[in-house]
């Protein structure tokens, strides 16, 4: 697969040793000429200097035959342009941008960019799994970010717990899979009893996540 | 110097016969060997094994000139056609192949922006190789 990867600061550069070591054929554009040194002295010449937004650099680093690109700068505005000069321009199959403000994620999928990664927002996702500070964890994204897989905990004191399923008032587009309580997991029916305490895994929309987590926490 | 193998770049200019002759003659004493390659840089917009035939026509007519200059000095040489994305890594990789113990490089004296310039593959070479490097540069004209 020829992939070409925007941006060689340290996640473009480790990726890139990823990729090839995976026997991807890989293509880094890099604006700073001292990164472009250091990698070549690293890598070999699997790097062209020049400004991955610029579609004649884009057209000389081969975007056209390209299966995927990249982009990994520390500019969300760089990773989107480039991303979208490469799909709309040299067709490329599939684009993914890295995004550093998590607010620009929306924009950047209503602009067509394929897959974004944000990486403040995976570190949080962690942090949430590992240190449950809110009710509601994120699990899961899935659909492209459509939909999402989110675990919630029943506080002793909610209004909810001892009540049967079909009694909560769950957020349209909203589906409990899984109950993990003191009898173990349990795929619940309309009359199961949600305990206090128990984890519930649940699929919703992202807009519904907050009235998913109100009506699960009776707060 | 003890020479058995001997890598000798040619890019169809005139420093070529020089520089191939020179090659034969220091090989000779040990009765080495000489590997002339031509190396077609293939573009990013194109996959790397891309078949360039005016490129390769063009190399093969420079490796028989280099065969036939050889020849005037009844040595053979070896040829190879190299396709790569820049020069000076794929030489670097042929001597460590082939495990030359000198690259012989001929240039023409060029200026650039009123500046002598090395270009870039020289450079790369002269720092890169693992062997010895000898650069043969023709006279100002």
């Amino acid at each position: 697969m020829y992939i070409i990867v925007v941006g060689g600061g340290k996640v473009g550069y480790y990726l890139s040793k990823t990729l090839l070591s995976e026997g991807h054929e890989v293509l880094i554009l890099e604006k700073d000429a001292k990164k472009c040194e250091a990698i070549t002295e690293e890598l070999g010449s699997v790097i062209v200097r020049g400004d991955g937004c610029e579609a004649r650099t884009l057209a000389d680093a081969g975007t056209e035959r390209a299966d995927m690109l990249i982009a990994v700068t520390n500019e969300d505005e760089d990773n989107l342009v480039a991303c979208q000069v490469a799909k709309y321009k040299f067709k490329v199959p599939r684009t993914i941008a890295r995004i550093n403000n998590p607010k620009n994620e929306r924009i950047f999928k209503k602009l067509g960019i394929d897959v974004t990664v944000s990486s403040t927002n995976l570190i949080l996702e962690h942090i949430e799994e590992e240190v449950p500070t809110h009710p509601l964890v994120h699990l899961l994204t899935l659909k492209g970010g459509s939909l999402e897989i989110v675990e919630v905990k029943i506080p002793q004191n909610s209004s909810v717990a001892g009540k049967r399923m079909k009694e909560i008032d769950l957020p349209p587009g909203s589906v409990i899979c899984l109950m993990i309580g003191k009898w173990g997991a349990q795929v619940p029916s309309g009359d199961t009893i949600l305990e206090a305490e128990a984890q519930v895994i649940a699929v919703t929309r992202p807009e519904a996540e907050e009235a998913l987590r109100a009506a699960l926490t009776g707060s | 110097m003890e020479v058995t193998k001997v890598l000798v770049p040619v890019n169809g200019e005139r420093v070529d016969e020089e520089v191939i002759k020179l090659a034969c003659t220091i090989a000779r004493r040990r009765k080495g060997k000489v590997y002339v390659v031509y190396v077609i840089q293939v573009k990013r917009a194109l996959p790397l094994d891309a078949e360039i035939e005016s490129e390769t026509q063009k190399g093969e007519k420079i490796l028989k000139r280099a065969e036939r200059i050889a020849g005037e000095l009844d040595y053979q040489v070896e040829t190879e056609l190299l396709q790569a994305r820049e020069v000076g890594p794929a030489l670097v990789d042929e001597a460590v192949e082939r495990g030359v113990d000198l690259i012989l490089m001929g240039i023409n004296y060029k200026k650039r922006f009123g500046e002598f310039n090395l270009g870039s593959t020289v450079p790369y070479v002269l720092k890169n190789a693992p062997c010895r490097v000898l650069l043969w540069r023709e006279p100002i004209e």
